[in-house]
């Protein structure tokens, strides 16, 4: 339970520290909200100027503002964007779900190529379906996921006409339509991801398979599918299971530039938006939102193995 | 007995010329590369700004190796010298990183205590937002213009070049000749500089290579959504940009510079990959 506790604190602890850098970050360095939205647009006086500050917030101190946006969150009120002055809240709320669709079928994805991948390559240590796996992942792994899907989408869309080049429906508006668009930025995104998983499992069996009660299942007569499957997979994979909080943490950059290869509205673009627009009230939460996200579900994992592993758990009360 | 020693014989000294050898072609394909960059626009027959406005677009041809763009200069020219800028900035963003990670991994390791603490702290925590995002939001801080691109593709990168540095130096401070060093009453900086940071170095290396690749990839992304290299400047991230703009009339605007990219991460992937086995090498002895 103290680990379980401590834990938990943690990552509490790293949100906190987190919202201030990204706070820190963009109001300690130079460049003004404000005078980004008016563009160029002459005739601007700087009684406007301040007036505008004062709607978006900007002319309190530091701390105050500080303190407003982060009370904000728990009350769900995130503030309203500078550029759009559409709430916040609002704009994540319609982000959120194609770039949590995104992430979830590319790692599915993922871990589909990946398990079996690495089970066949265990098999035979050294053989040639290893070594294509091996060659085939350390390929994968030099494909930036915007690369995987600009050449994804020279070849299916552009040369194939396959699959859409662009384009978004939300998946309970049109399931078909949906899962058809998503073909391809999941795919690109699980070609970079796959690769690290495939790799840290396929050692990871390598290990499992060198142990004695490996030895021992296949003496009593177990095929070597059985020992692989059952008895080596399941150990393996709880430090991989550990691996995929990173992984995600992975997908989830990778996406904010696919989301926008792709013309998917998710969080990705909303960001970029934001950033071109100087909106620091949209970009600063969405920033927090992702690594939030990233840092639950890392928790998650950890207290999962914790859970599932009584070698874990005796030794790290 | 004879084939245990055979064997053992193999294993220690056959994959040491192996491994150097495959340093040497990546670092030769890199060294083409960077070459190709600087030195290659001034073999071509087109400026890289020089327009052919009769010939906007075109497909790849014995003229235009690689095609045009849309005003008509020259994509195999344009690729070479984005690609002088790409390279300009990985370098100068792994370079900042190199030394802004070097110090503060040092100071981590040997300091100790609540200072080791606090920084490696800072570096989980910057470590916790995805680097693309992070990259967004000092864009957005500070504007999108090429130093404040190197600087910002620097920091991102430096916790990690920190976390190499700081197990590097860690690892040498424990020995002995550290020990001997302090007991003969030498100073902490010399230490480091003459005796400490010379051992650690393959380590902080390997981290560099690597950090050039993320350094590649980063700048690459930032660019492909506008928010790094602006035009009239280019890179292989905003030529990118624009040949997915022309993706169904021009296929080859957008696949030279993806491939660009691509050969050359592969290339320092691979240098980074042989970089860490000869430091394992070196430390297993």
């Amino acid at each position: 339970m103290k680990f379980v506790a401590r834990r938990v604190a943690v990552s509490v602890v790293m949100l906190i520290a987190i919202s201030i850098l990204i706070f820190i970050v963009l109001r300690a360095l130079p460049g003004d909200p404000v005078i980004a939205r008016l563009g160029t647009a002459p005739g601007i006086t700087s009684a406007t100027l301040a007036r505008l500050r004062a709607e978006a917030g900007l002319d309190q101190p530091l701390f105050a503002q500080y303190w407003t946006w982060v009370s904000g969150i728990f009350h769900g009120n995130l503030g309203d964007s500078y550029f759009t002055q559409t709430s916040v809240s609002s704009l994540i709320q319609q982000s959120f779900p194609p770039t949590l669709e995104v992430t979830i079928l590319s790692i599915a994805l993922a871990v589909a190529v990946a398990v079996p991948a690495a089970a066949t390559a265990a098999r035979r240590p050294g053989g040639w379906v290893d070594r294509i796996v091996t060659a085939l992942s350390s390929a994968g792994m030099a494909f930036p996921p915007f690369i995987a899907g600009i050449l994804l989408l020279l070849i299916l869309s552009v040369r194939l006409h396959l699959l859409p080049a662009r384009g978004y429906t939300p998946l309970l508006e049109n399931p078909g339509e949906n899962l058809i668009q998503m073909v391809q930025p999941a795919i690109a995104l699980a070609i970079s991801v796959a690769p690290l998983l495939l790799r840290h499992l396929r050692n990871g069996l390598g290990d499992a398979l060198a142990t004695s009660y490996a030895r021992t299942a296949e003496g009593k007569g177990a095929s070597l599918s059985r020992v692989v499957w059952v008895h080596a997979l399941r150990n393996a994979s709880l430090p991989s299971f550990t691996m995929l909080g990173l992984v995600f943490g992975y997908t989830l950059g990778g996406s904010v530039i696919i989301e926008y290869m792709f013309g998917i509205s998710g969080l990705g673009s909303l960001a970029i938006n934001a950033a071109f627009h100087r909106d620091y009230a949209v970009l600063q939460s969405v920033v927090l939102l992702v690594s939030a996200l990233f840092i639950l579900v890392n928790l998650v994992i950890d207290l999962l193995v914790w859970r599932l592993d009584p070698r874990m758990r005796s030794s790290n009360v | 007995m004879s084939e245990l020693i055979l064997r053992g014989a193999t294993t220690t000294t056959a994959p040491r010329p192996w491994a150097r050898w495959r340093v040497s072609v990546s670092a030769v394909v890199l060294a083409l590369i960077v070459l190709l960059c600087f030195v290659g626009p001034f073999l071509s027959p087109y400026g890289a700004d020089q327009l052919d406005n009769g010939d906007a677009l075109a497909q790849p041809s014995a003229a235009h190796w690689l095609g045009t763009d849309e005003i008509g200069r020259d994509m195999a020219t344009r690729i070479l010298t984005g690609g002088q800028l790409t390279l300009t900035i990985a370098f100068g963003s792994v370079l900042i990183a190199l030394i802004l990670g070097t110090i503060w991994g040092m100071v981590a390791a040997v300091r100790g205590g609540i200072v080791d603490e606090i920084l490696m702290r800072l570096a989980d925590i910057s470590m916790a937002i995805p680097q693309v995002l992070f990259g967004l939001l000092c864009v957005a801080a500070v504007g999108p213009s090429l130093a404040s691109l190197i600087i910002i593709t620097g920091l991102l990168l430096t916790p990690s070049s920190a976390r190499m540095a700081r197990a590097s130096v860690l690892q040498e401070i424990s020995q002995d000749y550290y020990a001997a060093g302090v007991a003969y009453g030498a100073g902490q900086v010399r230490l480091m500089a003459t005796e400490v940071l010379p051992n650690a170095a393959p380590g902080i290396a390997s981290q560099a290579v690597i950090n050039a690749a993320s350094a590649i990839i980063l700048e690459a992304s930032l660019s492909f959504v506008g928010l790094g290299v602006q035009s009239p400047q280019a890179s292989w991230g905003s030529l990118l940009q624009q040949g997915y703009g022309q993706i169904y009339s021009t296929p080859m605007y957008a696949i030279a510079p993806a491939v660009a990219i691509l050969v050359t991460v592969l290339t320092v992937n691979l240098m980074a990959d042989r970089v860490g086995q000869r430091k394992g090498i070196r430390g297993d002895r």
